[in-house]
């Protein structure tokens, strides 16, 4: 035998027991000072490792990235920070044809997410990843969870940060409605930094929630007076709205702060185009309204002939009859233009106060219809199309 | 204490004379009032769980610790520290093995079952030190073998020195190495239900209170350890499982049916190879480590680092779709061809992980293949290397039990248990048809020892009482009525024995000579209740094994055999001879007399 305990300890159960725990207690310490001191070598060891792999996944160096954060693992397997960032090196390095890294990502930060569900880095990279594959609701779930999360540093711009990604893929997805829910809730918690309020009013106007988009962008030129992507996002946000006075200030003031911008000298042509030949503004005399009618049945007629001979129907020839013509709407409408001219004499009478709408409308229903036949229109056209579509807004 | 001899150490246990055996009970003889045996054993085993846990952190630190320093954080291919330094260190190794722990050669389970079954639970604690050493080098280096065979010896070596220092009885110091094989290997695969199952179905064979205790508080004790230690991180980064539909157990068990090919051609590379190996001149077997170090190597050279020491994190890339199913298919042939090589070289390590190795990339590589041919299948990649782990261990180990919980407990997720049980049925099947010798049993035989085979114990078909069951005689005899009345019911029969049915239960037994002088003696009028002595006759239950009867059969003619409903319904009865004739002995033995 190699070792022996004296046999005076074989007579006492209880002093057995307490050179045992004695023994116990002692092979403990030395092993706990054992594992401490390699635990720290090789931390010592990961760390290097890590510090490389990050600098390999910064460059782009997936591969290189990910060989180095698994070396790091095997010498500080449990170590969270190396397993999100070998994580997040495997989802970047992902390619759409191979899922295999994206899955073995997941599982590092599913592991992760097991022992600590509200690290919002962690949700952050599950959401990405679900984000990566396309899943609404997985990706909805932890970017929930990351913007309720614990964040480290600088929370409410994180959560922010978060929120303003789960709109933009929301946006991606199509998911209109759910990326307008979250706006609203981003634009609450908005601080008052003109930055931060653009990008806001920029999802907005993707959403198309203009009202939410108009009232950003308005916050960011109360913040900064003289912003021109603010004044031109404004300008076009009240236009897409049909706000075209309202578009026109600020169109004017952004093509002032900015004359290169060509969209925004179009939208703001268009915008006096609709403002000069809308007969329904309040501010106009009856003879201003009545000549604004004649100009639109005129330029309807001018449309409705231009329409025809692009698509090759014969006006003159042609019957009123949807029995002639059953996929062209043309003839049928030239009818009515011409039904209503004797209608225009009739426009100074006080009492035919309906006349004008019953007028524009057969103007409307031409430019809508040429719209679908002819393809968009331009010019005062665009700017009559404009005017229905509000009117059309308006009575819903 | 000092009258008593000292025990007798060998570092070979194959070598040394018969090991004294231990003082019975001598250690509680004043203590009696303090601790019971029992109560001692069991406090003792925790304790061999603590000393377990410990060696096996250390264990598992060495490994690491070497892998580090011999081959670096993460192997890559195309370099020469591949082949030249598992070579380098097989030197080492084969010297060590050779010269200073010629014990350590072999299977630690084996090893353990001997000192349980010839040894007096007799295992050298020189065997835990060479077991960590060379298995640290070579598993460290390299050599495709794992730590957990290891484990599994130097618990029961920790286990079996502490009982002999402690001199407890026999019986118990039998007990001692099983108990700390438990520990040492829930303490390398950090699951106790496994390791405990494990030893209950391999080495030890039968199930008892005391056993399962002792043999439960030992694995809780040293997996408490390792996880204070080293953290409860299980071994692999468990993936996202999946089983939706009953139909895709088709699937499962094509993987079992292949898993038990494979398991099948890796037991007989192993059973074919050794005992060659083993038999070559002894010079040469200072290079079969080194050689063998030097082939592991090459393929990892070649391009396949992943078949090289044990092999964890590959199998955790495994599971999360890291490699093809061609990968996978060729880590799966190359870690047998690379564990063969190593293992019959006599290089210390174990199989178990390189059991679960092939059986997660099989896995793996049969379920990708399989989801090729048939898209609609919805396993997951993850899924198929878990069931394949599995697969190997219930085919290649034959530890079916153990094979369903191994995955169970590993994965921690009871989803997958349905294509666990399929799969492992099928692989056992198939590996029991075309490989009657279970590869434990094999290297036992190889070794020239001749331990009990567990499956085979498993598989013996046990007699019963009712196989030996006579009908019922047609005279039985009432305790109620009168001798003379009795006497003359016998008259006729050529029986020379009768039973009587006593009231209010119980049986007895009579013989015509008996009656016959009662009645000659004046006790005609007497009830043969009255006369009859008061211990009744023991009953058997046709269920019960037909072992129980040989108790009896010696000192009574008769035994009845009662339902167990109702003990004065008489199924029949036993004889020796009926039971001898059963048994097949042919013995003939004098009856003794009831007198």
């Amino acid at each position: 035998m190699l070792w022996k305990l004296p046999s005076l300890l074989q007579r006492s159960a209880t002093m057995i027991l307490l050179v045992l725990t004695f023994a116990a207690a002692l092979g403990f310490a030395a092993v706990s000072h054992l594992v401490t001191r390699y635990t720290a070598n090789q931390q010592a060891r990961g760390r290097r490792l890590y510090d490389i792999g990050l600098a390999a996944a910064k460059a782009g160096h997936y591969d290189d990235a990910i060989s180095a954060l698994r070396a790091a693992l095997t010498c500080d397997p449990t170590n969270s920070q190396y397993q999100l960032s070998l994580a997040r090196a495997l989802r970047d390095s992902d390619d759409s044809t191979d899922n295999s890294r994206l899955e073995e990502a997941q599982s590092y930060l599913v592991a992760l997410w097991q022992r600590t569900p509200q690290d919002a880095a962690v949700n952050l990279a599950l959401a990405r990843v679900a984000a990566h594959r396309g899943s609404v609701e997985d990706a909805t779930r932890y970017y929930h969870n990351a913007m309720y999360g614990v964040w480290n540093s600088d929370a409410d711009a994180s959560r922010n940060r978060a929120r303003v990604e789960l709109i933009q893929f929301l946006l991606k997805k199509g998911a209109v409605a759910q990326a307008d829910s979250e706006l609203i809730a981003l634009s609450t918690a908005l601080p008052p930094d003109p930055d931060e309020q653009l990008q806001a009013a920029r999802l907005f106007q993707q959403a198309h929630d203009y009202a939410g988009a108009l009232a950003r962008y308005e916050e960011v030129i109360r913040l900064a007076p003289l912003n021109a992507e603010a004044q031109a996002g404004a300008g076009e946000t009240a236009y897409r709205s049909g706000n075209y006075a309202l578009a026109q200030r600020f169109l004017r003031a952004a093509v002032n702060s900015n004359p290169d911008d060509t969209n925004t000298r179009q939208l703001l042509a268009s915008a006096d185009l609709v403002l000069k030949a809308n007969p329904f503004l309040s501010h106009i005399s009856d003879a201003e309204r009545n000549r604004r009618i004649e100009a639109a049945f005129a330029q309807a007629e001018e449309r409705l002939t231009g329409c025809a001979g692009q698509a090759g129907v014969d006006l003159k020839a042609a019957s009123p009859s949807a029995a002639n013509y059953p996929a062209s709407p043309l003839p049928i409408l030239q009818a009515r233009w011409l039904a209503s001219k004797p209608d225009l004499d009739r426009l100074r009478s006080p009492a035919e106060t309906d006349l004008p709408d019953t007028i524009m409308d057969v103007v409307f229903q031409i430019e809508q219809q040429t719209a679908a036949v002819c393809g968009p229109p331009k010019g005062l056209d665009q700017a009559l199309l404009l005017i229905s579509q509000k009117r059309e807004a308006a009575a819903l | 204490m000092s009258n008593l001899a000292p025990v007798v150490v060998a570092a070979n246990p194959e070598a040394a004379p018969a090991p004294r055996p231990a003082a019975p009970r001598r250690l509680f003889a004043g203590l009696e009032d303090v601790f019971h045996e029992e109560v001692f054993f069991l406090i003792l085993c925790v304790f061999i769980g603590i000393f377990s846990g410990l060696a096996v952190v250390c264990f598992r630190l060495a490994i690491d610790w070497m892998h580090l320093a011999l081959l670096g954080p993460l192997p890559q291919a195309h370099s020469w520290h591949l082949f030249a330094v598992p070579a380098l260190a097989g030197l080492v190794v084969a010297a060590l093995v050779l010269h200073v722990f010629p014990g350590i050669r072999g299977s630690g389970v084996n090893q353990t079952k001997s000192a349980l079954y010839i040894f007096n639970g007799y295992i050298p604690f020189r065997t835990a030190v060479g077991k960590f050493i060379c298995a640290s080098i070579a598993i460290g280096s390299g050599q495709s073998l794992g730590p957990e065979d290891p484990s599994l010896q130097i618990g029961a070596s920790i286990a079996s020195a502490l009982g002999r220092q402690l001199e407890i009885s026999r019986e118990k110091l039998r007990l001692m190495a099983p108990v700390g094989a438990a520990a040492g290997l829930a303490a390398a695969f950090n699951a106790p239900i496994s390791a405990v199952l494990f030893v209950i179905e391999e080495v030890i064979g039968r199930w008892s209170a005391g056993i399962l205790g002792s043999v439960v508080l030992s694995a809780v004790a040293s997996v408490v350890v390792v996880r204070s230690f080293l953290g409860s991180e299980p071994l692999f980064r468990i993936p996202i499982t999946t089983f939706k539909r009953p139909s895709e157990l088709l699937a499962y068990a094509v993987l079992g049916i292949i898993g038990g090919l494979a398991s099948v051609i890796f037991a007989k590379s192993v059973g074919y190879l050794r005992p060659r190996l083993k038999a070559w001149p002894r010079w040469t077997h200072y290079l079969q480590p080194a050689i063998a170090g030097l082939l592991v190597g090459l393929i990892g050279f070649l391009g396949l680092p992943q078949v090289m020491g044990a092999g964890y994190d590959s199998m955790d890339q495994a599971m999360h779709g890291q490699f093809t199913w061609k990968i996978l298919a060729l880590l799966a042939v190359f870690k047998i061809v690379a564990t063969t090589i190593s293992f019959v070289s006599g290089t210390p390590g174990g199989m178990f992980a390189p059991t679960l190795f092939v059986g997660a990339m099989l896995g793996g590589a049969v379920g990708d293949i399989e989801r090729i041919l048939f898209p609609h299948l919805t396993g997951s990649t993850g899924t198929y290397v878990l069931v394949g782990m599995g697969v190997l261990f219930a085919g290649f180990l034959r530890v079916p039990m153990t094979s369903v919980f191994m995955v169970l407990e590993v994965s921690g997720n009871y989803e997958i248990i349905v294509p666990v049980i399929v799969a492992n049925t099928f692989s056992y099947v198939v590996s029991r048809s075309l490989q009657t010798i279970p590869i434990f049993d094999l290297l036992t035989r190889q070794d020239g020892l001749i331990l009990p085979s567990l499956e085979e114990e498993r598989e013996e078909v046990i007699l019963h009482v009712e196989d030996a069951m006579l009908p019922a005689p047609v005279v039985i005899l009432n305790a109620q009525d009168y001798v003379d009345a009795n006497a003359r019911r016998v008259q006729d029969s050529a029986e020379p024995a009768f039973l009587v049915r006593m009231h209010p239960s119980g049986w007895n037994l009579v013989t015509r000579e008996q009656l016959q002088r009662m009645d000659r003696e004046g006790k005609g009028e007497l009830t043969l209740a009255s006369v009859l002595p008061k211990q009744s006759l023991p009953s058997l239950y046709p269920d019960l094994p037909l072992d129980s009867a040989l108790r009896y059969v010696n000192d009574y003619a008769l035994v009845p055999v009662v339902n167990r409903a109702n003990s004065h319904k008489l199924e029949g009865v036993v004889s020796r001879d009926s039971v001898f004739q059963k048994y097949g002995s042919g013995r003939v033995v004098d009856v003794p007399s009831v007198d």
